[in-house]
């Protein structure tokens, strides 16, 4: 694999995805790590915990993430899960105005009660259900979206979860798990923005653990081939 | 025979131990002190339907069955000592008070004391249902002791009239006969004896429902003979059809089928089983196949559950057919994803069977509904039993086995947690050490174990093993396992160092369980053993001293930290979501807010508990005891009321608004005396300051607040708040209220929102009644002194209410005028209303003032003293005009004398040719007749509200500041004012005021009267009401006079009546609503002069106030510039 030779730092960081139910956590999540889409056949207890790697030019960062469970019940639980994370994707849908007022909450409860160097990014999922959901395909596909009336589901704009995200300092996406689209983008963001020392200070031994116990990814099953999962972060 | 005297003396030692297990312990909550009653249910494992009614110390014997057996007792059978307990449908016995109850060690959780013995929470013994029992024989014995014989029904469902004298004769069907000593004096014995009589005469019934029953259970079918089989057998889960998971021939099973069987037939099957030794071991190396379902529905007791209510499952699937619901919705979701792998989870049936039960469910608790983690949970229990079985079982795990598991709040799986990790911290503290300075918290790990009872963490065959000791001994299996897990990997433990290592290590275990635990031995038994069995060993034996009460104790004592955790969490969450009208109120006012609106709730909940408790008791004492009686409600014993516990209480009734409003305003105070007697003023500053809130009775309605007033305005409120007309309020209905108040408007914001109370539909107008309830409202609000910024002519400072409360009951006080000038106000305000007032129709209007005003006595000129004493606010003029309810018509009269009112505006609201009606000129008495009767209805419009609000000075500032800051979200009220009555504070106020007590103190009618200064100035308050009351009384007078126009003849008589009446008016007390008419009595009148003296700034104001109502009109709905006329006006009275 393209990592084993890599002497590059390597450095793990902890991600927990919250949003409200069915927004696309898991989907997203299976399409980072296996570069998948399907419905969902894992039952989650909790949370469910899953491991990428995304290579940066200077670092190896290995993603611990944990999915959250869907059910709203289970948001008591959440500080379990985001305690000590050092990025959250905080996910809502485009199609669905209340999964933005979640996903303020969700943010406002990470800001206030999360770890203070903690990364946020704001993702709007399903893309792939608006008209711009294939913005990096030929004119064709746009036609064919422009043909159906029903084609645009979008009801959460781009600029107003823009601009909020700017105002609270959050990165800011909009993806399609189902596509594809900007998915490793998301990450890779991520990674590029967690801070070189709060990968040393917050996570020194659980760093230096991982890369001396490095011939143990295979520890979580991914149920997926290996090799796409490369290029989910192509960084 | 064997030696009575010391098994007696054992049997009561172990007695004592039960009794008042938690003595000594300074704890008042019910788990702390769990009641006998759920002791005796959690040991026997029996619906909350059932009390201990009778128990007594007893020796069981069981005669020797037969051969195969072969045991050592041959001759004599096997004896147990241990107690008998008899409920209103079981008969139960057990060998230990099991380790499932509370002993009477009261362990503490530093030292695990306690043994299950491996005998499990229920012993040895039985559980009979009464309707099980055929037979009760009383044995003859030489030495008078109460010998009982008891044959039980086993074996009834393959019983057949028509063979009932083959069966008989068969060898493999015996009557179950076993005999039980009872040990206790005559009576106790006999009292024994009778309650058992009685119950088995009332369960003669439930034989037939008892057949119906067991008709599910495999061992029916397991014990039939064998040419009988051809039968259907009965429902033994989806794994009859798709087979159990696991390789039965590895697995045992056929072997364990045939000790079961051998067991069964020695000790009774299902509702007459007898526990023995031997049970509690066959269950600990896993339970076969097919017997799996009826022996975990048998050791938790859902058995219990399906006897009593056998159709619920049922009737709750047909009742909700075809309804909609979001935990239908939840489940939905999740059907495929439970047990994927099982192929029974593959097919229509399987899925429909989980869909059916988890539905199910929700309905019959909707408090719980659905939680992700029972879909896998059911699925499980579905592969081994029918429906109706996996549906009991699951209402007996959510409400005892793992209770709040899978509530709203998850309480109970967090409680678990903590627990779990407190049991790791004591008996692996380098594990634990590790943990915490690698930072991986265990939770993320451990949580899934328990949640879905190891199902989805280990391979099934394990799990369900794991599940076989799990509904015999209780949730402490859980732990033990867990405990085990971890001890077992703890070296790898040691080495990993974040979730994702610590999680690998444990999934890598799990995958292995059915390797051999010891592969490189010699000794190939040992080889032979599998890291699941090395698993089992571990946990009962190293974890041994894990007992229930060692749980119960950590879940006590970790209790409240959780659930003030959830509690923040949910209240961080609930604050955030409401709405924008939120954010005029600072954060700690919503937090405030949000604890008292659950407050009122909990402890509302909590007082119902206790009364309801108290009702059951009381009714259950009368009651027939041994009468069994089938409850028709489903008791799920949950606790109820605390946000963590779950969602029970999230709306507000008017009740409990009250109540709320009580503990934030002192106005919504009843003005009835507290529940403790009153003292006498004298002692008041003790008092208050020895005053405790534990002082009052908790069974009061009220609890421990004080009563809360009931007044019309409170109900106005409650109803402009229950904005979706559901009587009752939710938590964002009462931000929004009093964001609405209080969210720093301005006083015009205020006012309309006043004047909007008054509005019932709305069309911009307050009729007259709407108008005298305005008044009623402004008095209601006031009667307990004004709080907030007051400013006066005689005093510049600022005051507050409380402090001024205070400050009056210690000395003269400097602004103790405020409160009655207040009265003085609304006597205005209700006066200028009648004064601006619209008539509704003009044409009518016309008409009627016309026709009926010569024929409507006239009040307020027979009794011009009245007037002045009670109405007096611009006496400047004549008497005539003291009570000056004037109608519209009458306009151009007050514009003659105060010519400073002529020009208002159309501005204001008056039409135009409202204008010209008033040059029509009338005689006072008619103006005043005018604007009582009913006959031409009149209105107020929200500018003339305002108006009338802002020409007063007291009245402006109460919309200003003393209303919303009468309501002390953050704060609280002082525990003075709580329980302090009204009236008194009131008088206390004005107590020794030098103006009211000389002015007064000269009236001749005052010292007469002979009364105290504070029963004079309580009458202040009460004359203010009358006001309102009064009008009130002449509209009816002249209604009634409009209704007698209709009989002509008989008119002048009854006028004349009126006008004989000896007092000079009658009046009704507003508050106390009685229909007794009081007259006033000049020493009042006299008094309320001097209070106008003493107030003056009313009186002399007016002219100020008609300048102000200039200004005001000219700038209307603009803040500064009103307050700055305000300013102005006290610049002007000084
Ligand atoms: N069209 C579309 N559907 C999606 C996308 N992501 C997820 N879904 C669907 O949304 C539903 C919920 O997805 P899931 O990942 O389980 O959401 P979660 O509850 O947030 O974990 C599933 O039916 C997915 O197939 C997306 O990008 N586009
Ligand atoms: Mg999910």
């Amino acid at each position: 694999m393209a990592d084993s030779n890599a002497p590059k730092p390597s450095s793990s960081v902890k991600l927990v995805l919250l949003g409200e139910a069915a927004v696309g956590k898991s989907s997203l999540v299976l399409r980072f790590v296996n570069n998948d889409f399907q419905e969902n056949k894992e039952p989650t207890i909790g949370a469910a915990f899953l491991t990428q790697k995304c290579n940066l030019p200077s670092r190896t960062i290995k993603f611990e993430i944990w999915d959250t469970a869907g059910q709203e019940r289970f948001a008591s639980l959440a500080p379990m899960y985001y305690r000590n994370a050092q990025a959250a994707l905080v996910v809502y849908d485009l199609t669905k105005p209340t999964s933005l007022v979640k996903a303020r909450h969700w943010v406002a409860e990470l800001q206030r009660q999360a770890s203070p160097g903690i990364v946020i990014a704001l993702v709007g999922n399903k893309l792939d259900l608006t008209n711009d959901g294939e913005p990096g395909r030929g004119d064709g596909d746009g036609e064919g979206v422009e043909g159906e009336d029903s084609g645009d589901a979008r009801k959460v704009s781009t600029e107003e979860a823009k601009s909020y995200a700017e105002e609270e300092s959050l990165l800011f996406f909009e993806t399609s798990a189902k596509t594809g689209y900007n998915v490793a983008d998301v990450f890779t963001a991520i990674a590029n923005a967690i801070p070189e020392t709060s990968l040393k200070s917050t996570r020194g031994p659980g760093a230096s653990n991982a890369v001396s116990r490095g011939g143990e990814e295979q520890r979580v099953n991914l149920n997926g081939p290996r090799e796409t999962a490369k290029e989910g972060c192509a960084c | 025979m064997f030696n009575i005297s010391s098994f007696v003396q054992k049997a009561q030692s172990a007695a004592q131990q039960l009794i008042d297990p938690m003595q000594g312990l300074n704890l008042t909550n019910s788990d702390r002190n769990p009641s006998k009653a759920s002791l005796f249910q959690s040991q026997f494992r029996l619906p909350s339907s059932q009390t201990p009614l009778f128990e007594i110390p007893a020796e069981l014997t069981i005669p020797p069955l037969n051969v195969t057996h072969g045991g050592k007792d041959h001759d004599r059978g096997w004896h147990y000592a241990g107690r008998l307990h008899l409920s209103e449908s079981y008969l139960c016995f057990s060998t230990t008070p099991s380790s499932f109850a509370h002993t009477a060690s009261t362990s503490t959780s530093s030292t695990f004391a306690g043994q299950t013995h491996g005998a499990g929470p229920s012993g040895n013994g039985f559980t009979f249902p009464l309707c099980a029992i055929r037979r009760v024989e009383r044995l003859n014995s030489q030495n008078f002791q109460f010998s009982l014989a008891i044959t039980t029904w086993n074996g009834i469902a393959q019983e057949q009239a028509k063979d009932k004298a083959a069966l008989k004769d068969r060898k493999d069907f015996r009557e179950q006969r076993i005999t039980i000593q009872l040990a206790g004096n005559r009576q106790v014995c006999e009292r024994f004896c009778d309650g058992l009589k009685k119950g088995l005469r009332g369960a003669v019934g439930n034989v037939g429902r008892l057949k119906k029953v067991i008709a599910e259970c495999y061992s029916e079918y397991l014990l039939r003979p064998e040419e009988k089989k051809n039968a259907a057998s009965p429902d033994a889960g989806l794994g009859v059809i798709f087979k159990y998971p696991g390789d039965p021939k590895k697995l045992r099973d056929r072997a364990k089928m045939r000790l079961w069987a051998e067991y069964l037939r020695d000790n009774g099957r299902n509702a007459t089983l007898i526990r023995q030794p031997t049970f509690h071991k066959l269950i600990r190396v896993g339970l076969p196949n097919r017997l799996r379902g009826e022996m975990w529905e048998l050791t938790s007791g859902s058995f219990y559950l399906r006897l009593e209510t056998p159709t619920l499952y049922i009737d709750t699937l047909d009742k909700f057919l075809g309804q909609e619901s979001l935990a239908i919705d939840e489940i939905e979701k999740d059907l495929n994803r439970s047990l994927p792998e099982y192929p029974g989870f593959q097919s229509e049936d399987g899925i429909n069977r989980l869909r059916r039960v988890l539905t199910a469910y929700s309905w019959i608790n909707p408090d719980v509904g659905y939680c992700q983690a029972m879909n896998i949970v059911v699925a499980a229990l579905l592969i081994y039993m029918s429906e109706a079985q996996a549906f009991f079982l699951l209402s007996t795990l959510c409400d005892r086995l793992v209770p709040g598991y899978y509530s709203s709040t998850m309480y109970g799986t967090l409680l678990d947690q903590k627990v779990f990790e407190s049991l790791v911290e004591k008996t692996m503290p380098i594990l634990w050490e590790h943990l915490v300075k690698s930072d991986v918290q265990l939770s993320v790990v451990s949580l899934p174990w328990f949640l879905s009872l190891y199902i989805n963490s280990m391979p099934l065959v394990f799990a369900f093993r794991v599940l076989d000791v799990f509904f015999v001994e209780g949730p402490k299996v859980l732990f033990q396992v867990g405990l085990a897990i971890l001890r077992i990997n703890g070296e790898e433990l040691l080495d990993a160092a974040d979730d994702g290592a610590f999680i690998s290590v444990l999934k890598s275990y799990f995958s292995r369980l059915d390797e051999s635990a010891h592969p490189k031995s010699e000794n190939p038994k040992l080889r032979a053993i599998n890291r699941f069995q090395e698993l089992m060993v571990v946990a009962f034996k190293e974890f041994s001293a894990i007992t229930h009460s060692t749980i119960q104790d950590l879940r006590l004592k970790n209790k409240d930290a959780v659930l003030n955790n959830i509690e923040n969490f949910a209240k961080r969450t609930a604050i955030r979501n409401l709405g924008p009208d939120s954010k005029v109120l600072s954060p700690e006012e919503l937090g405030a807010l949000y604890d008292r609106f659950y407050g009122v709730l909990y402890e509302r909940q909590q007082r119902d508990l206790i009364i309801q408790e108290e009702q059951r008791r009381r009714a259950k004492a009368s009651k027939s005891r041994a009468n069994e009686t089938v409850p028709e409600h489903h008791d799920h014993g949950v606790e109820k009321g605390r946000v963590g516990l779950g969602p029970s209480t999230s709306l507000m009734d008017y009740d409990a608004f009250r109540e709320f409003l009580a503990s934030v305003s002192k106005w919504a105070i009843s003005d009835a005396p507290p529940p403790t007697p009153r003292r006498d003023p004298s002692d008041r500053n003790s008092y208050f300051g020895s005053f405790r809130r534990s002082d009052i009775n908790l069974l009061s309605p009220w609890g421990s607040g004080p009563e809360p007033a009931d007044h019309e305005f409170m109900q106005r409120l409650f109803r402009k708040w229950d904005v979706t007309n559901s009587s009752s309020l939710t938590l964002q209905n009462v931000v929004t209220g009093l964001a609405q108040i209080k969210g720093g408007r301005d006083i015009m914001g205020t006012i309309t929102y006043f004047f909007e109370l008054y509005d019932d539909d709305g069309d911009g107008k307050v009729d007259r009644e709407g108008i005298l309830r305005v008044s009623e409202a402004l008095l209601f609000l006031s009667r307990r002194g004004l709080e907030g910024s007051l400013s006066h002519s005689n005093s510049t400072t600022m005051l507050n209410g409380i402090a001024e409360t205070d400050s009056a009951s210690l000395s003269p006080p400097i602004g103790g005028t405020i409160n009655e000038r207040f009265l003085g106000s609304v006597s205005a305000f209700i006066r200028r209303c009648f004064e601006y007032a619209d008539p509704d129709n003009l044409g009518n209007q016309e008409e009627a003032s016309q026709t009926i005003n010569p024929n409507t006595p006239v009040i307020s000129k027979e009794d011009p003293s009245i007037d002045s004493g009670a109405f007096a606010i611009g006496d400047d003029e004549d008497e005539e005009d003291m009570l000056a309810f004037d109608s519209p018509s009458s306009q151009p009269n007050t514009e003659a004398k105060r010519p400073d009112l002529e020009p208002i505006p159309p501005a204001i609201g008056k039409p135009a040719e409202n204008a010209s009606r008033r040059t029509v000129s009338k005689a006072q008495s008619e103006k005043a007749n005018v604007a009582l009767d009913p006959s031409n209805p009149l209105h107020i419009t929200l500018p003339t509200f305002r108006m009338v609000v802002l020409a007063d000075e007291l009245l402006e500032q109460f919309f200003e500041s003393s209303f919303p800051t009468s309501l002390h979200i953050t704060d609280g009220l002082p525990n003075t004012t709580s329980q302090s009555s009204s009236l008194t504070t009131f008088s206390n106020l004005n107590f020794s005021r030098p103006a009211t007590l000389s002015s007064s103190a000269a009236q001749p009618g005052l010292a007469g009267a002979g009364r105290g200064l504070r029963g004079v100035l309580d009458n202040i308050v009460t004359d203010a009401s009358r006001v309102a009351a009064e009008v009130r009384r002449r509209m009816e007078e002249a209604q009634r006079e409009l209704e007698k126009n209709a009989l002509p003849g008989q008119r002048d008589e009854d006028e004349e009546d009126e006008e004989e009446l000896p007092g000079p008016i009658k009046s009704t007390n507003a508050y106390g609503g009685d229909a007794e008419r009081r007259s006033v009595r000049s020493s009042d009148r006299d008094l309320l002069d001097g209070a106008d003296a003493g107030a003056g700034a009313t009186k002399e104001a007016d002219g100020s106030s008609q300048s102000l109502l200039d200004t005001n009109i000219e700038q209307e709905g603009r803040v500064n510039k009103v307050s700055n006329t305000t300013e102005r006006i006290v610049e002007f009275e000084s």
